[in-house]
C-alpha cells in the first residue's frame, strides 16, 4: 500500500493557500476603502443616539422641563437613575416576566418551526397551499394581530366556544382578566405570529444540508433519528444560532401585540420591559430614567447574545 | 516579427511570488503552451501578456516593444475564454463582429473582416445561426473568429477544453491544432493536461511554483527532461524513479542493473519511462534479482504492468496484450541509452 | 460476498425512461464496471442497487433474495460517492467510526476497528484531523474506509476517481484493483472513462441510452465489440470505422471502401462470417494499434494530415474527408505531416459491422 501514501509533493496546494491569502489581503483593503463612507455613516447613526442616551440617563431631564436635551446637564444627577433602577421592583418583575415569556415562546417557536420544516422537506398533497397559509401570520400587522387575539380570547369569544365544544362543558374563562391566563394568551399570540419565521429560516437550513451526506449516513445504517442528530443538526448549527438569536432579541422587545391585547394588565401581570418603558415614558415622562433603563437593557442583551454566539462558535471549532 | 517576449518578469501578490524571473520568446506563428500543475503561474503569465496585471520587475515585450505600461485594450492580443462566452441572443456573425462594432470600425471594414475570418475558419455557412444551433466544435470556431476579427498579434486560450469529456477532448485538441496551423497565427495556450500539451504545442514551457523549468518542443522535453520534476510531469504512466544503491550499480532493489562505466558522475537517482522498461519471464541467467508482477491493467492496444521490486512499485507499458501473470517472477531491463540520470537536487545529468 | 442479479430492470422518471430492460448477473467477488457516456443509465442502475431509488419494473436479487422493499440502510451495501460525501463536520476518526456507532457497538470495539482500518489505509496520523480540509486523495481513502469498516457484502463506487488529479489517478486505479483482488469483494464501479473500466474491471457492462450494449472482460469488449457504439467507445482512440460494401472478387469476399478506392481483403474467418451479408453496406473496423505504416510497402497510400506525439505513443491522423484513419504506434516510427504513407491493416484484427443496424457481423 505504499503508493497510496500522500503524494511526494503537492506544490499546488501550498501555492493555492498563499495565493488565496494574498488575494484576500488585497481584497480586504479595497473593500474597506469602498465601504468607508457607509461605515462612517452607520457609526454616526448608531453611536450618536447611544451617546445621547448615556448623557440623558445621567440627568433628571424631561421634555416638560422646557429646556433642550443638550442643556440637560443643568439637571445633572449622576448615577441616581441607575441606583433607583436597582431598587425598582416593578422593573425587576417586568424583566423577569420578559425572560419567562422568552424562555417559553422561543423554544416553542423553534420546535414547532423545526417540526413543520421537516414536514415540508417531504412532498405531500397541498404542500404549496399550506406553504402560503404558513406565511400569513408573518404578514399580519402586529397591531391587527393584537386585536384579533383580543377578540379571540374574550370570555364569550371563539377560543372558549371551541374549548366548550371539545370538552362538552360550558367553558367561560376570562382569559385576559386573569393574571395567569392573560400571560398564556399573550404567549400563544406570539407563538402564532413568529413560528412561521422560524419555519422559513429552518427550512432554508434543512435544504442546505448536503443530501449526499445524509444518504451516506443512511447507507451506513443510521436511523432517521441518528441521521438527524449526527448529520442534520450539526450542519444546521449556524442557521439555528442565527434563528434563535433573531427571535431572542425580538422576543425580548415584545410589545405591540401584547399591549393591544392586555395593555400590560391585568394590573402589571403581563407587563414586559417594553411595556414598562412605554408606560414610564408616556405616563411619567421621566426621560432620564427611561434612558437609564434602555441602556441597561441594551448592554445586558448584547452581552447575553454575544456570549451565547461566541460559546456556540467555540463549540463548533472544538 | 510580432513575437511576445518576457525579460526577467516577476509578479508578486502580497508575499506570494506568482511568477518568478520568467524569460521566454514566443515566435510569431507559434503554438506555444504553458504547462504545469494548478497555480504554478500559468494563468498569471497570460494576464501579464493581456495587460490585466503589471509586472513588479522585468519587461513584457510585444513585437519587440515594451508594453509594461500599455493598457490591455491597446495591446492587440485576444483572449478566447474557456466557456467561449458567446452571446446566446446573437447570431454567429453578430458575435464575430462585436469587437469591431465596439471599436466603431466602419461598416464596410467590419463586413470585410468578418467574411475574411469566417472563410479562414470555414464557418461562412454558419454565420446566420445562433450559438445554440451550432455544435461544440463550431462554437469553438466562432469564438476563435471573434478573437481574431481584430487581427490580433496573438490569441490566448486558458485551458479551453478541460470541461469536455475525454473522448471529445481528444477530438477537439486535434481540431484546435489544425485551426492554428491553417491560420498561422500565434496561439498562447495554457493547460494542465500533459497529453493535451504534448499533442498541440510546437513548443512548451514547463512551470513549477511560478518558475519556468524548461522550454522546448514536447519531444525534446519528453526525451531529455531537465529535471526529475519535469520528467514526472510528462508521460502517463509517470516515469519510474529509483534511487541508485550504495554500489552505484543497481537500482530498484537490485532488479535493474545499471550500465556502470557509461554513467555520469554523482548520480543519485535514475528514471526509466514505463515504455522503456522491458519485462521478460524470469530466467536464472538474468543478472540481478527478479521482480514480482503486482497488477496487470489492459488498455487494449497497450498493457500497464505494475511490478513490485520488494521496495517499490514500477510500471511498465507494454505493447499489445501480453500474457503476464500476476504474482509471477519477471526479469527487468532497460536499454542503457533510455535511462535518465538525476543528481541529488533532481537535476538531469548526461553521460 | 454476494452475487447480484438484475432481472428485467426498468426505470422511468415520468415520461423519460432512464433504463430500458436491463438484465445483468454480477458474480460473487467480481469487479464489475458499468461504463457509458453521461445519461446512459449507469448511475440509475447503481442507485437502484443501493436502494436509493426503486425500479419501475423488474427485480434486484442479492444472492437470490429480492431486495424490493428492503431499505437502503439494510442492504449491506457500501457506497462511495463521487464527491465522497465525507461528514465535513466530523474529524477523520468520527467519520470512520460512524457506521459502527450507529449500530451501537461498544466503544472499545469501535476503537480497535477504526484503528485497524486507519492503519490499513494509512490514515492513522490523520485520525484527529478535521475532515473538511483534506486533499482528494485522502478523502477517497477515507470514503472507502468509512464504507469498508461495516463490512458490506457489496461495494458500489460512483466515479470515485473523477476528482483525483491525473497524475495520481493511475496509482489509485492500481491500488483499488489490488484491494479488490485481495478481498474478493463484489464491487460495482460506475464510470464514463473507458480507461478506468478497462484497467480495473473483471468484466465491463457497456451501456448507452439506457440499454445494456455488451458485457464481457475488458479484452473481450476491446477485441470483439458487439456493435459500432462499443467499438467506438472502447479504446483510445476508438476503433477506426470505415464505410464500405461487401463485394465478391477473385480474391474472395472483400470490402469495397468506396471513395478510398480500395478493396480490403478479409481473413478466412471474417469472410466466412460475412458471406451471408454479401452485397450489403458494412462498416470496416480495425484498431489504430493494429495498423502498420510504411513508405512504399503493401497497403493503401494515405496522406498524413496530422501527427500527435504523446509521450510513449504517436498518433498519426491519416486521410481526409469522411474516410479518416488513426494509427497508433511507438515513437520509433516516424511519420511526417504532409507526406503520404502506405497503410496496412492486420487482417486478423478486422471487424465487420452491419452498416444499417450497427451490429457486429460474426460467425453464427
Amino acid at each position: 500500500m505504499t503508493s497510496l501514501a500522500t503524494p511526494e509533493k503537492m506544490p499546488m496546494a501550498d501555492a493555492a493557500l498563499k495565493d488565496g491569502a494574498a488575494a484576500a489581503d488585497d481584497g480586504r483593503r479595497l473593500g474597506f476603502a469602498l465601504t468607508m463612507p457607509a461605515q462612517v455613516l452607520v457609526l454616526f447613526i448608531a453611536v450618536f443616539p447611544l451617546l445621547m442616551q448615556l448623557y440623558i440617563s445621567l440627568t433628571d431631564w424631561s421634555p416638560l422641563d422646557g429646556i433642550g436635551w443638550w442643556q440637560a446637564y443643568e439637571l445633572w444627577n449622576g448615577f441616581a437613575n441607575y441606583t433607583d433602577l436597582m431598587a425598582d421592583t416593578r422593573f425587576w418583575s417586568a424583566l423577569g416576566r420578559t425572560a419567562l415569556v422568552m424562555l417559553i415562546c422561543v423554544p416553542a417557536e423553534f420546535l414547532l418551526g423545526l417540526g413543520l420544516a421537516i414536514l415540508f422537506m417531504d412532498d405531500f398533497v397541498g404542500k404549496r397551499v399550506f406553504y402560503s397559509i404558513m406565511l400569513v401570520p408573518m404578514m399580519v400587522v402586529p397591531a391587527v394581530a393584537g386585536y384579533m387575539f383580543f377578540m379571540l380570547f374574550q370570555s364569550g369569544g371563539p377560543v372558549n366556544d371551541i374549548l366548550s365544544g371539545v370538552t362538552g362543558m360550558n367553558v367561560s374563562i376570562a382569559w385576559l382578566s386573569d393574571p395567569t391566563t392573560a400571560l398564556i394568551a399573550v404567549m400563544i399570540a406570539d407563538i402564532w405570529q413568529w413560528t412561521p419565521l422560524m419555519f422559513l429560516i429552518l427550512l432554508a437550513g434543512l435544504v442546505g444540508v448536503p443530501e449526499d451526506q445524509v444518504r451516506a449516513a443512511t447507507l451506513l445504517g443510521a436511523s432517521w433519528w441518528q441521521r438527524f442528530r449526527t448529520i442534520v443538526l450539526p450542519k444546521m448549527k449556524t442557521i439555528i444560532i442565527i434563528a434563535l438569536a433573531i427571535r431572542v432579541i425580538e422576543n425580548f422587545k415584545i410589545f405591540d401585540t401584547l399591549y393591544i391585547m392586555t395593555g400590560g394588565g391585568p394590573g402589571v401581570a403581563t407587563e414586559t420591559i417594553s411595556v414598562y418603558i412605554y408606560k414610564v415614558t408616556q405616563q411619567d415622562l421621566i426621560w432620564g430614567y427611561v434612558a437609564a433603563i434602555a441602556l441597561v437593557i441594551l448592554i445586558s442583551l448584547s452581552i447575553l447574545v454575544s456570549l451565547a454566539i461566541s460559546r456556540m462558535n467555540k463549540k463548533k471549532e472544538a | 516579427m510580432a513575437g511576445i517576449s518576457f525579460r526577467n518578469v516577476t509578479k508578486r501578490y502580497g508575499k506570494t511570488v506568482a511568477v518568478k524571473n520568467a524569460s521566454f520568446d514566443i515566435q510569431s506563428g507559434e503554438f506555444f503552451c504553458f504547462f504545469g500543475p494548478p497555480l504554478s503561474g500559468k494563468s498569471t503569465i497570460l494576464k501579464l501578456i493581456l495587460g490585466l496585471e503589471t509586472p513588479d520587475e522585468g519587461e513584457v515585450l510585444i513585437g519587440g516593444k515594451p508594453v509594461n505600461h500599455v493598457a490591455p485594450a491597446s495591446r492587440n492580443v485576444a483572449m478566447v475564454f474557456q466557456n467561449l462566452a458567446l452571446f446566446p441572443h446573437m447570431t454567429a456573425a453578430q458575435n464575430i463582429r462585436f469587437p469591431l462594432v465596439e471599436r466603431k470600425v466602419p461598416e464596410a471594414t467590419i463586413k470585410a473582416r468578418v467574411d475574411e475570418v469566417a472563410a479562414k475558419l470555414h464557418i461562412a455557412h454558419l454565420l446566420h445561426k445562433p450559438p445554440a444551433q451550432l455544435s461544440g466544435g463550431e462554437r469553438q470556431r466562432v469564438a476563435i473568429a471573434r478573437a481574431l476579427v481584430r487581427d490580433p498579434v496573438a490569441y490566448l486560450m486558458d485551458d479551453p477544453i478541460s470541461a469536455l469529456d475525454a473522448r471529445l477532448r481528444e477530438e477537439t485538441r486535434v481540431e484546435l491544432k489544425r485551426i492554428q496551423r491553417e491560420l498561422g497565427q500565434t496561439l498562447i495556450y495554457v493547460t494542465h493536461d500533459q497529453e493535451e500539451a504534448m499533442s498541440v504545442a510546437d513548443r512548451m514551457a514547463i512551470m513549477e511554483d511560478g518558475e519556468i523549468r524548461q522550454i522546448g518542443t514536447p519531444v525534446e522535453i519528453y526525451d531529455r527532461p531537465a529535471s526529475r520534476y519535469v520528467a514526472q510531469l510528462l508521460g502517463a504512466p509517470m516515469m519510474n524513479l529509483m534511487a541508485v544503491d550504495a554500489s552505484g550499480l543497481e537500482a530498484g532493489e537490485g532488479t535493474i542493473i545499471l550500465p556502470g562505466q557509461a554513467m555520469p558522475q554523482d548520480v543519485a537517482g535514475v528514471g526509466i519511462r514505463p515504455e522503456d522498461l522491458k519485462v521478460e519471464p524470469w530466467a536464472e541467467s538474468h543478472p540481478g534479482r527478479p521482480a514480482t508482477v503486482y497488477e496487470v491493467e489492459p488498455l487494449g492496444g497497450y498493457t500497464v504492468v505494475t511490478l513490485d521490486t520488494g521496495g517499490q512499485k514500477l510500471r511498465a507499458l507494454m505493447r499489445g496484450q501480453p500474457d503476464v501473470r500476476i504474482e509471477s517472477a519477471v526479469a527487468l531491463s532497460c536499454n542503457p541509452e533510455r535511462i535518465h540520470f538525476f543528481g541529488a537536487a533532481g537535476e538531469a545529468l548526461r553521460p | 460476498m454476494t452475487a447480484i442479479h438484475l432481472e428485467n430492470l426498468v426505470k422511468r422518471f415520468g415520461a423519460f425512461t432512464a433504463l430500458k430492460t436491463m438484465d445483468l448477473e454480477i458474480r460473487d467477488g467480481e469487479f464489475m464496471a458499468l461504463l457509458g457516456p453521461s445519461g446512459c443509465g449507469k448511475s440509475t442502475t447503481m442507485n437502484m442497487i443501493a436502494g436509493m431509488e426503486g425500479p419501475s419494473e423488474g427485480r434486484i436479487l442479492f444472492d437470490g433474495r429480492d431486495m424490493n422493499g428492503v431499505a437502503m440502510g439494510r442492504r449491506g451495501v457500501g457506497f462511495v460517492f463521487q464527491n465522497y460525501a465525507i461528514f465535513t463536520h466530523m474529524n477523520v476518526y468520527d467519520n470512520l467510526a460512524y457506521g459502527l456507532r450507529v449500530r451501537g457497538l461498544p466503544d472499545a470495539e469501535i476503537d480497535s476497528r477504526v484503528k485497524k482500518i486507519a492503519d490499513f489505509l494509512q490514515l492513522t496520523p490523520l485520525l484527529k484531523q478535521p475532515s473538511a480540509k483534506l486533499s482528494v486523495n485522502i478523502l477517497q481513502r477515507l470514503a472507502i474506509g468509512r464504507s469498508a469498516i461495516v463490512e458490506p457484502a457489496i461495494f458500489l463506487l460512483d466515479e470515485p476517481l473523477s476528482n483525483v488529479d491525473a497524475a495520481f489517478r493511475a496509482v489509485m486505479r492500481t491500488e483499488l484493483k489490488h484491494l479488490q483482488r485481495q478481498f474478493r469483494q463484489t464491487m460495482v464501479y460506475v464510470t464514463h472513462d473507458q480507461l478506468e473500466a478497462m484497467t480495473m474491471a473483471d468484466r465491463i457492462a457497456v451501456m448507452d441510452h439506457g440499454v445494456l450494449q455488451q458485457v464481457g472482460t475488458p479484452l473481450e469488449v476491446y477485441n470483439n465489440p458487439v456493435n459500432l457504439f462499443v467499438a467506438g467507445f472502447i479504446g483510445s482512440p476508438g476503433m477506426n470505422l470505415l464505410r464500405g460494401s461487401l463485394a465478391d472478387s477473385d480474391r474472395g469476399l472483400v470490402v469495397d471502401l468506396g471513395e478510398l478506392g480500395l478493396t480490403a481483403p478479409l481473413s478466412p474467418e471474417v469472410a466466412a462470417a460475412a458471406r451471408a451479408h454479401a452485397g450489403r453496406e458494412v462498416v470496416y473496423g480495425f484498431r489504430p494499434e493494429r495498423v502498420s505504416l510504411s513508405v512504399t510497402g503493401e497497403g493503401v497510400p494515405m496522406p498524413v494530415t496530422f501527427v500527435e506525439r504523446i509521450g510513449a505513443r504517436t498518433i498519426a491522423h491519416l486521410g481526409t474527408g469522411a474516410q479518416r484513419v488513426k494509427a497508433v504506434f511507438d515513437n520509433d516510427v516516424t511519420a511526417e505531416s504532409g507526406t503520404t504513407v502506405s497503410v496496412a491493416v492486420e487482417p486478423a484484427s478486422v471487424r465487420l459491422f452491419d452498416a444499417a443496424t450497427g451490429i457486429a457481423i460474426r460467425e453464427a
